[in-house]
């Protein structure tokens, strides 16, 4: 029987002693070779969610099946189908990048004469090549993300787990892993399941983002159907003066919402792009003087901030989800 | 059973590659035995000559038995310092992930442990017949001996591998080490069963470790005695604590 490189979850609820439901009955579909993006702040349930799906953490209720399999009672099967980068590149830092790769390749039961080869072109792909009989105590975290991209990807799994990959990364670092998530799913039709807390990164890599929030999706769909349910655009004037905010604010209001701005003013125009003339002729007639104004169309800050009444940018910094 | 035997075989190889990669692991591994064999048996040796102690091949030979003992079930609980460290350092849950058949990761452990030991064991062998430890019977008696202490490793390694995954943290070494020390230290280490009084002897009678020591120091007298008794102990705990670590293992996986 030849089983479907899909991620299904149905229902799925993980609930800690003596702490909150950290995922809340979620339903998820991710298809053979899409890049699913799980976007969501710290804590959201994003990596407990990773957990259950990898077959490391047994569901409370709820089914999941990766690859065909039920993630509770057929394990084995699930795992041998599988890679995963979890958020922790946790690592042994008394062996060497090879020497991860060739464990590795143990564990996943390669065949003995194909390892050296499969570690090899690995470490080239991920940039390790020259770095690969060092030992890993010595990597830097960008060094350490690609080595466990590198490890996951061994035994040719058809559905990644990629959790938070780039949190901690440079700019450089993250572009290049970026690059070779994408060419992943395109070129080798690998089904990739990426968390992440960065909407750019979201926005870029994912066919289709599912948005979490207390353990419940609360938005799900393509980058662009999400934000043209939001729809309309924001527009956001700056002040020349200190005293011109409350005058911006006056003329402003009139056409949408007003929205968070830290730098000046900013409304959610009722009429979309063609409401950006009449601001402005209202700007000019009122004699507002206006540093700056901008048209931003929606992105996906304004969905989560549409859904859940929060701001995820700046929300999520570098820690660790906590969970 | 072949990915089983691969999972264990890449856990076994990375456990040894650690340990004799790295002074401060192995040195230890050698040196402890090693002190232990020449402290009891250069500060110890005129016990040979108390009333009741007759045991024909001397001293040495009867506390290299005990140290052999000794150092296979340190060798097992060593082992399961490095399982407890995997777990504090995340690289466990690397393995309960990539491995398919998780139970591969216990006998690559249990394997590590093994030949960890038979190290220490050849290392202390050879210093024994270097001071002059004298051997009687004949040659399936000694290795009788190693056997029976690989079944102690065994059993120690497995006992350490129930704790470490039940508690996932370093500060499980003194759960692991102390009922071992103690195990070992209730057992007739410095004279013969019969020679011990009061509640020690008793202690000893029902300590399963007595059989063991028993029937190591009669194989390297060359007069077998308690060998089913010995076996069937030390096999006895070995299941026991395969049962304990494979118990310890569904607590970690459901753990996370």
């Amino acid at each position: 029987m030849d089983h479907p490189n899909t991620i299904e979850a149905e229902k799925l609820v993980r609930e800690f002693k003596k702490g909150p439901r950290a995922v809340d009955g979620i339903d998820l579909h991710v298809d053979a070779g899409e890049i699913y993006g799980f976007l969501g702040p710290n804590g959201a349930g994003k990596s407990t969610t990773v957990l259950m799906l990898t077959t490391l953490l047994p569901p409370t209720a709820g089914t999941a099946r990766v690859g065909g399999y039920d993630v509770v009672h057929e394990g084995p099967q699930v795992r041998s189908r599988i890679g995963a980068a979890l958020q922790e590149a946790a690592l042994d830092g008394l062996m060497t990048g090879r020497e991860h790769l060739r464990l590795q390749a143990a564990l996943q039961a390669l065949p003995r004469n194909e390892r050296a080869a499969r570690a090899d072109e690995l470490l080239e792909r991920v940039g390790l090549t020259e770095a690969a009989d060092r030992k890993v105590r010595g990597y830097s975290g960008g060094m350490k993300r690609r080595l466990d991209l590198a490890m996951a990807l061994v035994h040719r799994p058809r559905i990644l787990f990629l959790d938070e990959p780039t949190t901690g990364l440079d700019v450089q670092s993250r572009t290049a892993l970026w690059s070779e998530v994408g060419r992943l799913a395109r070129e080798d039709g690998v089904t990739v399941f990426l968390t992440t807390q960065y909407l750019e990164e979201a926005d870029v890599l994912a066919d289709r983002v599912g948005i979490i929030d207390h353990g419940h999706i609360v938005a799900e769909g393509t980058p662009d159907a999400l934000k043209a349910e939001i729809g309309r655009p924001t527009v956001e004037a700056t002040a020349s003066g200190p005293d011109g905010r409350a005058e911006l604010t006056e003329v402003l209001e009139r056409f949408g919402t007003l929205v968070p701005s830290s730098r000046g003013v900013a409304v959610r125009l009722d009429a979309g792009e063609a409401g950006l003339a009449d601001v402005v002729r209202a700007l000019d007639a009122k004699g507002c003087s206006v540093a700056n104004l901008e048209l931003h169309q929606p992105s996906l800050d304004d969905v989560f901030l549409a859904k859940t009444g929060r701001s995820l940018e700046g929300h999520g910094g570098d820690a660790s989800e906590p969970e | 059973m072949k990915r089983n035997l691969s999972v264990a075989q890449g856990v076994a190889w990375r456990t040894l590659h650690n340990v004799f990669t790295n002074p401060s692991l192995v040195i230890p591994q050698l040196a402890f035995p090693l002190f232990f064999f020449t402290a009891f048996v250069g500060g110890l040796s005129r016990i040979h000559n108390v009333p009741g102690f007759h045991y024909a091949q001397g001293y040495t030979a009867f506390q290299f038995v005990f140290v052999l003992l000794q150092s296979a079930a340190f060798g097992g609980v060593f082992t399961g310092f490095g399982i407890a460290r995997d777990f504090e350092t995340g690289f466990a849950r690397r393995l309960l992930l990539a491995a398919p058949h998780r139970t591969g990761i216990v006998i690559g452990y249990a394997v590590a442990a093994l030949c960890r030991w038979l190290v220490t064991a050849i290392f202390l062998t050879v210093i024994a017949f270097a001071v002059g430890m004298k051997v009687g019977g004949s040659g399936i008696d000694l290795p009788a001996l190693y056997v029976l202490a690989a079944i102690v490793n065994s059993a120690a390694v497995l006992w350490a591998c129930g704790v470490a995954m039940r508690l996932r943290t370093m500060q499980a070494g003194p759960v692991m080490q102390m009922p071992v020390f103690l195990v070992l230290f209730f057992a007739p280490v410095y004279v013969p069963l019969n020679l011990l009084t009061g509640w020690i002897h008793g202690v000893a009678l029902v300590n399963p470790l007595t059989r063991v020591l028993e029937a190591g120091r009669s194989f390297v007298a060359g007069s077998p005695a308690q060998v089913a008794a010995a076996y069937g102990a030390a096999f006895g705990l070995a299941v026991l604590f395969a049962w304990w670590a494979m118990r310890g293992l569904r607590k970690a996986e459901a753990a996370g």
